[in-house]
């Protein structure tokens, strides 16, 4: 009503102050967006530029850095260290996402399907989701133990205790499963909110025809859930991709590298061994790695729904 | 007829199927809490008494003496309140600036707008595990390791933030800003009194999602912070591992107490807590 009409009352009185008025009001929208511009600038932006520019020296913190070309890059295509670190990111991530994708689309369908106490089960599911890294950390190494509550339960039904944390196949297969128990609840709060977001009457549609459970699964929910199930593919890939935390406190990359995940590598070269370039050029692969996987999912994945 | 015979046969279906649905959601719910149980009553627990067999859920007798032993070996209040200090600050100031810059983007025409937001939205692809390296160099150059400066400042924006911000204000009516500047309310005062108010859902939902990340921080604070009393909590119970690794009792107990903040922040905010969750879904 009147707060319509202000509008179109002043346009008209002061339609010679019009320029002034709107390059004062673009300042304005310059001066607010300016302190996370260069907030980002400064933290995120520039130290990219920086890390691509560090891995084509030798910089070493104490002196200063001389330009080696490729040498880093073509050290790294050459080191087993190395080769040994890529191949745990890749198991760790191929390990634990796909069981991941299946547990959180499963919980969120089920959570969509009771009527009772569905509040209280995705309360309940969700907690490890806030509890932090470390506490994660501590607390499984707890379970893990020689004589800790795995192998007890597992004891129960006959199996002989298993030392996990100090064999390379079962430290790898512990921390898939403490990233399994972390990150599926989350990605189900993303797909429950995807399902939601489904129109009933799809359903409705697909009851008429007489579709059976599976089939209304297979022809509409996954074709109607692929933006939100693309979306939790490059996101828990991202998510597997930068893990630290745990392998560092749980066997900090042992034993023989089986655990030494790319973050956890990069880390130890900078701040361990102080190679700053050679730990730049691991940097920029990571991230081409990250690239590469969200652009071939996402590829992958139009494809296939052609 | 037809109708009735399909209608009975999916409700049993639908009896059938929700029961697995409730069994296999007991079970979920059970492997995510029962582990989480574990922890908080062993830390009530005698050392002796960690490891018995059979497995023994309460502790007997109750041993509380874990907490003060803990406490004893290491200054847990000063961690825990840098850690409060530094997560508040974060997410003060994120929430803030976030805001600030969303609105700038959903109500503001200039030159580039575009282009800047494009500038910001890249930064989503860069994680901190990307560019630790050089971004530890820059905070030294700034003279910021071992201060709350370095902890805090490169983490009170993201474009997430301003992403998230920008959405939920384009929805809110421009005549409510027209209507207050012809009231004669400074730019700053618009934003202060009408828009920050009105975008509260949102900014709640951020100030969760940015608080769990920042009391989160382990990797950044281990790089930079080397002087025992600006630890955070995460670099004072990951040491305490290393050193104390085998006194469980003691090393659960600060581990609880280092779940808690976020456990009540989470069972009153359940709401917010999701939201921000689903909403880091819309980043892809």
């Amino acid at each position: 009503m009147d707060i319509t009409a202000k509008p179109v009352l002043v346009k008209r009185t002061r339609s010679r102050f019009q320029l002034g008025l709107s390059a004062r009001r673009a300042a304005w929208g310059y001066i607010f967006m300016l302190p996370t511009l260069l907030i980002l600038l400064t933290f995120r932006i520039i130290p990219m530029i920086q890390a691509a520019r560090l891995s084509f020296t030798n910089y070493d913190l104490f002196s200063a850095p001389t330009f080696t070309g490729l040498d880093n890059y073509i050290d790294l295509a050459k080191d087993p260290v190395f080769h040994q670190s890529l191949k745990a990111s890749v198991l760790y991530v191929t390990g634990s996402v796909v069981p991941v994708w299946i547990i959180s689309l499963l919980l969120a369908m089920l959570i969509l399907r009771v009527r009772w106490f569905r509040g209280v089960f995705r309360a309940l599911i969700f907690l490890p989701v806030i509890m932090s890294q470390v506490v994660v950390a501590i607390l499984w190494r707890f379970l893990y133990f020689q004589d800790g509550a795995v192998n007890t339960i597992l004891g129960y039904f006959g199996v002989p205790s298993v030392r996990w944390l100090t064999t390379p196949t079962t430290a790898l297969i512990s921390i898939i499963i403490i990233g399994i128990w972390r990150a599926a609840p989350y990605f189900m709060v993303i797909f429950t909110a995807g399902l939601q977001a489904i129109p009933e009457e799809y359903y409705e549609a697909g009851k008429i025809d007489g579709t059976n459970a599976l089939s209304e699964f297979r022809y509409l929910t996954l074709p109607l859930l692929k933006p939100t199930s693309l979306l939790v593919m490059v996101m828990s890939v991202t998510v597997a991709l930068k893990v630290f935390a745990v392998p560092q406190l749980l066997t900090n990359g042992g034993p023989a590298g089986a655990t030494e995940v790319v973050p956890l590598q990069i880390y130890k070269t900078a701040f361990e061994f102080f190679k700053m370039g050679r730990a730049s050029a691991m940097s920029i692969l990571l991230f081409a790695i990250m690239m590469i996987f969200s652009i071939v999912q996402i590829r992958l994945f139009s494809e296939a729904g052609e | 007829m037809k109708m009735r015979y399909s209608q009975t046969l999916r409700s049993t279906r639908n009896g059938i199927t929700s029961v697995v649905a409730y069994t296999l959601l007991v079970l979920a719910a059970a492997l995510a809490v029962l582990p989480i149980v574990w922890m908080v009553l062993s830390s009530f627990k005698q050392l002796e008494d960690m490891f018995v067999v059979p497995l023994r859920w309460l502790p007997h007798p109750w041993y509380f003496g874990a907490y003060p032993e803990a406490w004893a070996q290491r200054d847990f209040t000063r961690y825990f309140l840098n850690s409060a200090f530094v997560s508040i600050c974060i997410t003060v100031g994120n929430v803030f600036l976030c805001s600030l810059a969303g609105y700038a983007f959903a109500k503001f025409r200039f030159f580039g707008r575009q282009f800047f937001f494009l500038v910001v939205l890249s930064t989503l692809m860069l994680p901190l595990e990307v560019t630790m390296v050089p971004l530890f160099l820059t905070v030294k150059q700034f003279n910021w390791q071992n201060t709350y400066w370095g902890m805090i400042v490169p983490f009170i924006a993201d474009a997430f933030g301003v992403f998230l911000m920008r959405q939920y204000i384009m929805g809110i009516p421009d005549e409510l800003m027209e209507a207050a500047r012809i009231d004669g309310m400074s730019e700053f005062g618009i934003f202060t009194r009408i828009v920050f108010p009105l975008s509260r859902p949102a900014a709640i939902a951020l100030s969760i999602f940015t608080f769990r990340e920042a009391w989160d921080m382990y990797i950044w604070p281990l790089v930079i912070i080397t002087k025992e009393d600006l630890r955070p909590l995460t670099v004072g119970l990951a040491l305490f591992m290393s050193n104390y690794g085998t006194i469980w009792n003691q090393l659960l107990a600060v581990a609880t107490i280092a779940m808690l903040p976020l456990t009540i922040l989470f069972f009153c905010l359940q709401r917010y807590f999701i939201r921000g969750i689903v909403l880091s879904g819309l980043k892809g």
